[in-house]
Formats: structure tokens, sequence, C-alpha cells
């Protein structure tokens, strides 16, 4: 399905930037990098977090449209 | 349901990540017109100058990338996802997670950049100061723009792109170029912020103007033509004024824009050739910038009396006219000798502002106040009156702006070119400096005018969005929230 | 088939194609040659690299913002020629990564500021400019004055600027370290840094340069690495 597979591939590709930020973050030689690595991977977690909630949100609608139609 | 409602129109919009941009614009609008008047008050009381955190040197950076990209940016790729969408009848290509990607992958990078400047981490390259990594960044969001973008186009259900659609899409395609090339660099190292330009001197010189040019020509201009060919139809319920004048300016304004870089860089080392090109192209690009503004103009034929009730309206046509001001002086101040005297002046960012207050952001407010309505579904703006308000206040900011920096920039080119009557320099450069007060103070009141008039439109926006009063009937709602009799421009 | 505009606008990838190829055009023909006609940067005798100290200098000067109050390009103007000095060669920022020419002078020109101030002036301006300057509109860098300056990641910054294209040798990055605390101490021996960057101004330091003594030694050398009386017609007209 269209929407499930582009939730993988952006969720994969937004986990890859996190776990960069995080290489970034620890490695970093100035404030900068550091902050940015830092916000790199937070940004991941939400974003993903995200992407996850939506999924169980639009399953749970779905879920609730069929109980409606059985009743 | 839709189905027989809606023969014609099974598509469910992505509307959810048009409105998350359109509250980006506004939150930045702030953000960006707040930075302004507080660089533009530290140019009249330098005491505000707060080291090193709020130095004129780091948050002017933070002024221009707010207001061109931030604002500027998240107008732009709001309404291009709502125009593209309507005009194609297809629903954004990619999925939903890879718009919200969009959205705050450029929302962070914004952040990101603006907090890096007043880290004191700049290329020093004027509208491409983020530093390598955060233009990495800013490519991969910019590369899945273009394929939701072009995605989109492709699954279209009309035959034809419409004209809104080639603009936006000549300034995607042009801004990838343009990043790529004017960022080339090499860090000190993968894990440091800081790097060198991979150009220097002349060349480097040549590259960061064809690129800064061309940020005005392909973010401020191209873009918000696009804007103005979807926005202005729509709300004065017009077709376009003529097809062929748009086919025949777009391509000659992409065409004759990317020349015109040079211009910045008149009398310097650069060599006289390229010099020379700069300047005939830059008088040239005067036709096609015409193009575009008679078209715009000449849309409201037979309709202009909408300009007295629909103020979104006022503002589109306001900014059409600043738009065909701007880009008169433009051309004017690119000849060799009209250069010599402005150069290095107020006059130029009297120009500048002239069309990114004039034209940028009024066309921006004439398309929120059309979209904030339409996408939460509300019959019309809470206050037509307000939104009048914000129309003479902002109008008025702009007057003090532009007549300010006009004089002080003729001013400035005077005076630091005036002899004594035994030939040597009339004024050193600090009486300049003196000369120069009243004008900074008439700026940062012009400043604040304006950002007044955009704080009473959020308010009005806010409770356009909020208010029952505003509320449509049931009836006239579509399911998927568009109002009744809604009809896509072009079509 | 007849490439007719009702084609394009039906094609996305044809619309696409063309659109960048008609924006590449301008930047092509303008930008390209700089880089193979050999008379854009016409080399003039005195333009070197610029030494550690200046390196690091110049970058606080990017990381401040200096350039967007003031250019580095005497226009071959007679009022700027006047008030700056001879007008500026395209040589002498062929080692400026990125380049500094600036777009607005909200302050003065500085592409020849070298040498016009006394490093006294030069250090009470900067850190505090209205007590010498009461009229002037320029920060204050007194927290410069604080700061020591960050020389772990010198030879990098160096080694850089190597793969961009600056001259550095192996005898000059084997000698950075030594060479910044020279030109930061004027008791030391600078024999070697006079060999390697000529006329490099050595600043009033104590061998432990602060971000200060680093905007200054830059400063110091803007403008000065040419010897006008050697610069032949055809050097100057490029």
């Amino acid at each position: 399905m269209d929407f499930e597979t582009g939730d993988i591939v952006v969720g994969l590709m937004v986990a890859a930037l996190g776990l960069l930020g995080l290489f970034l973050a620890a490695r970093a030689w100035d404030d900068e990098m550091y902050l940015f690595g830092l916000a790199l991977a937070g940004f991941a977690v939400l974003f993903d977090f995200g992407v996850v909630r939506r999924h169980f949100d639009r399953k749970d609608a779905a879920l609730a449209a069929r109980r409606a139609g059985h009743e | 349901m839709s189905e027989h409602v809606l023969p014609a129109r099974p598509v469910v919009y992505n509307d959810a990540v048009v409105k998350k941009f359109v509250i980006a614009c506004l939150v930045w609008a702030i953000v960006a017109f707040l930075a302004g008047v507080y660089i533009a008050s530290e140019l009249a009381w330098p005491q505000l100058n707060i080291a090193p955190y709020l130095n004129f040197g780091r948050l002017r950076p933070v002024h221009t990338s707010a207001a061109i990209f931030a604002f500027g940016g998240s107008a732009l790729i709001g309404t291009s996802f709502y125009v593209v969408q309507r005009t194609c009848r297809a629903r954004l290509w990619g999925g939903e997670a890879l718009a919200n990607f969009v959205f705050w992958g450029y929302q962070i990078f914004i952040v990101l950049a603006a907090s890096s400047y007043l880290l004191g981490f700049s290329k020093s390259r004027e509208y491409a100061e983020p530093e390598w990594h955060l233009d990495l960044l800013l490519v991969l969001v910019w590369v899945c723009y273009l394929l939701i973008y072009l995605g989109t186009l492709m699954r279209r259900a009309e035959p034809h792109i419409y004209v809104a659609n080639w603009f936006y899409l000549g300034f995607i395609i042009t801004i990838a170029m343009l990043v790529i090339v004017n960022n080339l660099g090499i860090p000190i190292s993968p894990y440091s912020a800081k790097s060198y330009s991979w150009f220097s001197g002349v060349q480097d010189a040549m590259v960061q103007w064809w690129y800064g040019h061309n940020a005005v020509g392909f973010f401020l201009t191209v873009p918000f033509l696009g804007m103005m060919y979807y926005f202005i139809p729509k709300a004065a319920n017009r077709p376009i004024y003529s097809y062929r004048l748009s086919i025949v300016h777009f391509w000659a304004l992409i065409f004759i824009y990317i020349w015109a870089g040079p211009h910045h860089l008149l009398w310097t080392a650069l060599p006289d050739w390229t010099q020379t090109l700069g300047m005939a192209f830059s008088i040239m690009l005067w036709m096609p910038s015409w193009g575009g503004m008679i078209n715009g103009l000449m849309t409201l034929s037979g309709a202009w009396d909408k300009l007295r009730t629909d103020p979104g309206l006022r503002f589109s046509v306001t900014a059409v006219g600043f738009y065909g001001m701007s880009t008169f002086e433009g051309p004017a101040m690119s000849i060799r000798s009209v250069n010599a005297l402005v150069h290095y002046s107020d006059w130029v960012i009297g120009h500048v502002h002239s069309g990114t207050l004039g034209w940028v952001a009024f066309i921006t407010f004439g398309a929120l106040y059309y979209l904030v309505p339409n996408l939460w579904g509300r019959k019309g703006l809470y206050s037509v009156r307000l939104a009048a308000w914000h129309y003479w206040i902002g109008t008025l900011g702009i007057v003090f702006y532009i007549a300010s920096m006009w004089v002080a920039g003729l001013m400035e080119g005077l005076m630091w070119r005036a002899y004594d009557r035994f030939g040597f320099l009339k004024y050193s450069f600090v009486q300049v400096v003196v000369a120069e007060h009243p004008f900074m103070v008439l700026r940062m009141i012009g400043g604040v005018l304006f950002t007044i008039g955009a704080i009473l439109m959020i308010y009005n926006l806010w409770m356009t969005v909020r208010s029952p009063a505003t509320e449509a009937p049931r009836a006239e709602l579509l399911p998927a929230g568009l109002p009744a009799g809604a009809v896509v421009a072009g079509e | 088939m007849r490439l007719s505009h009702a084609f394009i606008e039906r094609n996305a990838i044809v619309l696409l194609v063309l659109a960048l190829l008609t924006v590449a055009i301008g930047g092509i023909v303008e930008i390209v040659p700089l880089f193979t006609i050999e008379t854009t940067v016409e080399h003039v005798n005195g333009v070197r690299p610029y030494s550690p100290l200046e390196l690091r200098g110049r970058d606080i000067y990017i990381r401040e913002g200096c350039y967007l109050c003031h250019s580095q390009m005497i226009r071959t103007l007679r009022d700027d020629v006047a008030r700056y000095g001879h007008y500026s060669l395209a040589a002498e920022s062929m080692y400026d990564h990125p380049f500094q020419w600036g777009s607005k002078r909200i302050g003065p020109d500085l592409a020849r500021v070298g040498g016009k101030y006394s490093d006294a002036w030069m250090y009470a301006h900067l850190e505090h400019p209205r007590r010498l300057v009461p009229e002037s509109l320029m920060p204050d860098f007194a927290f410069l004055a604080h700061t020591p300056l960050e020389t772990r990641d010198l030879l990098a910054r160096m080694r850089t600027n190597i793969e961009v294209g600056v001259p550095y040798t192996k005898a000059d990055l084997a000698q950075a370290a030594a060479d910044l605390r020279a030109q930061d101490d004027p008791s030391a021996d600078h024999s070697g840094l006079e060999k390697r960057y000529h006329g490099a101004h050595v600043v009033p330091g104590n061998g432990h340069p602060t971000e200060l003594d680093a905007l200054v030694a830059y400063l110091q050398v803007l403008g000065t690495m040419v010897d006008f009386k050697d610069v032949t017609p055809a050097q100057e007209r490029q």
C-alpha cells in the first residue's frame, strides 16, 4: 500500500539520520556540531514516534469503522 | 457518500501539511519581522548590540534567513502543495510521512540554521550562511520536496500542467542547482561545523552573486509569481489575462534572471566582460518582469470592484504593483553609472525591502487571507475591517521604510563622492554615519508598523479559525472540507 | 515530434529538464570562463597565503559577520580610491576562501586598513569603538580579548585550505604552531615567520594569542601584501 511503503521508507531514513546525529554528537569538535547531532537524534525520535502513532491511529479508526458497520 | 455528491472529484487532498506550513509561515513572519526591527534599531542605537549573541553581525543572517527561507519558504512550500493538488486534482505523491518529513525537516533546518548563526557559524555567503552540515540537511529535504511535487504532477488527472506549477517547478529545480553549486566547500573535519569555500576571490564572488541574485530571482520572484497565477484568478474569479503572455514571460524570465548576478559586482575586480553581460541582462530583465505584472493586473479587468470588498485581493494586487516598481528600480540600479552612486548604500536595502515587504510579503498575505478560511472550512474572514487596517498599516510601514532608505542611500552616495573646492573628499566616513541617524530611526518605525500589521493579521486568522461566527453551515461543506463550488483555476 | 508548448506542459519531466537547461546557460557562460581565462586573475608579486594567526583572525572576522558592514573591495572610482587607496586587484583576494568583498558599507571599506592605524588604536577600537569614535555604530568586541584562541584544529584548517587551492608548503604546516606563537610575541625570533609570510605583522601579545590578537593580525595585513611600485599597467587593468 502506498501509505505504508512511504511510512517505512521515510521512517527508516529519519532513523538513519538520528543515528548519524548521535555519531556526530559523540565525536563533535565544536559546540555547533554537538548540538546539531543531538538535535538530529531528538528530531528522529520524535518524528518516528509520530509515524508510528499515525499508523496505529489509522488502524484504530479502521477497526472502529468496521465495528460500527457490524452494528 | 462523496461518490455521488462529487463524481468528478474523488480525491481527498492532503491539506494537513498545508495547514502546518500556513501556521509555520505565520510564526516565522513574526520572528523575521521582530529580528528585523531589532537589527534596524541596532543601526540607530548601537548600544543594543549585546555581545556576542545579539551583535548585528550574528543577528542579521537570522533576520534574512527567517524572512526569506522561514517565512517565505514556508509560504511557498505550503501554497505549492495546496495549488499542485487542486490544479492536478491529485493527492500529494509519496504519502503522509514524506510530506511531514518535508515540513518538519524544513522547520528543524531553519531552527538549527538560526541557532548556528548566533553561535558564530556562518559561511559568510549572504543568504547562504548555513554551514555545510545544515546545507546537506537542506538538500535532503529539498530532494524530497521535488519528488513530492514531481510525483503529484505526474499522477495528475488534468491533461495540462497549470501555469502556476511551471513557476513552482522552475523554483524548486533552480534553487537546487544554485544551492548545490554555491555551497561547494570542504569541512575542516567531518566532525566540525567549519568549512572553507571551494572557490576563492573573483570566482567565489561571481558564484556567490550568481546564487545571491537568483535567491531573489528564483526564491522571491518566480514561485511568488506562481502564487499570483493561482490566487489572483481564484480571488477575482477571472481567468488569466493572457495565456500566451504567461508562456513567453515564464521562459524569458527564467532564462534572463540567471545572468543578472554580476550587477552586484560592478566596478570591482570582476572582469569587465562579465560586468557588462550582467548589466545588459539586468536591463533586459525588466521586460519579462513587467510581462508578469501586466498579466497579473489585467486578470482583474472586469473585476476591479472586488478590490473594495476583498482585502485579500487588495493585498495581492498591491503586491503586483510593488513587484512592477521593484523590477523597474532594479534594472535602473544595474546601470554602471547609477550603480557607482548607489552600490554599498542604503538604497539597495530599500530596494530589497520594496520587493520583500511590498511584493513577497503582500502577495503572501493575500494568499493567506484566501487560504485560511478555505483550509479550515470557514465561510469568510473573522473581520474584513481588521484586514483593511492591516492593509493600511502595512502599506504605511513600507512607505516609511523605502522612502527613508531611498533618501538615506542617495545621501550616502552623494556624501561619499563629494569634494571640496581643493579637490579633497568633503566628508569623513563617520560624518555620513551621523547624517543617516534620523533615517535609521524612520526605517525602524516603518518596520514596527509592518510588524503591527502582521500581528493584526495573525489575530484575525486565529479568530477566523476559532470563532463560531465564521462557521459555515454544514450543508455547504463537502467531506474533504472544501466549500461547495470551489473551482480549480484554469479548469 | 514537433515541440509545441502543449507538449511541454503535458510532460512534467520535459518541463523540468527544459527549465533546468534554460537556467543553466547563464551561469555556465558567466562562471566557467572565469576559471579558464588566465587574465581573470593577473598574478602580482607579494600576494601570499595568510599566516596561521592571520588565517585564524580571518575565521573570527567571518564568525562575527564583519563582512555585513565592511566591504573589502575598493572600486575603480575616483572617490573610492581617494578614500581608501589603490583599487583592489583580483589577485589580492585569490587566497580568500570565501571572498570578503561585502555588499554594504555601514562602516568603511577595510581592503587596505592594514597599517592605517596603530596596534594600540586597533585593540582599543575593537574593544569599545565608541570610546574612540563616539558616533560609531560598531558593536563592542571586548569579549574577543578575553577569549583564548582555539588552536587545536589549526592544522586541519590549513590542510583544508590546501585542498581548496592555497599553496601552503610542508614547512608551513610543520612550523604552523611556532609561527602562530611567534606572531603573537614581539620578543620572539621572527626570522622563520618573515621568511614564510613576508610582511606578517607581529601583534603585541604574549605568545598565547587571544581571538582579538588574531583579528588584529588579520586586519593589519589587509591590503599591505602588494607593493604598488612593482605593479605593471597590465596587471592593474584586470
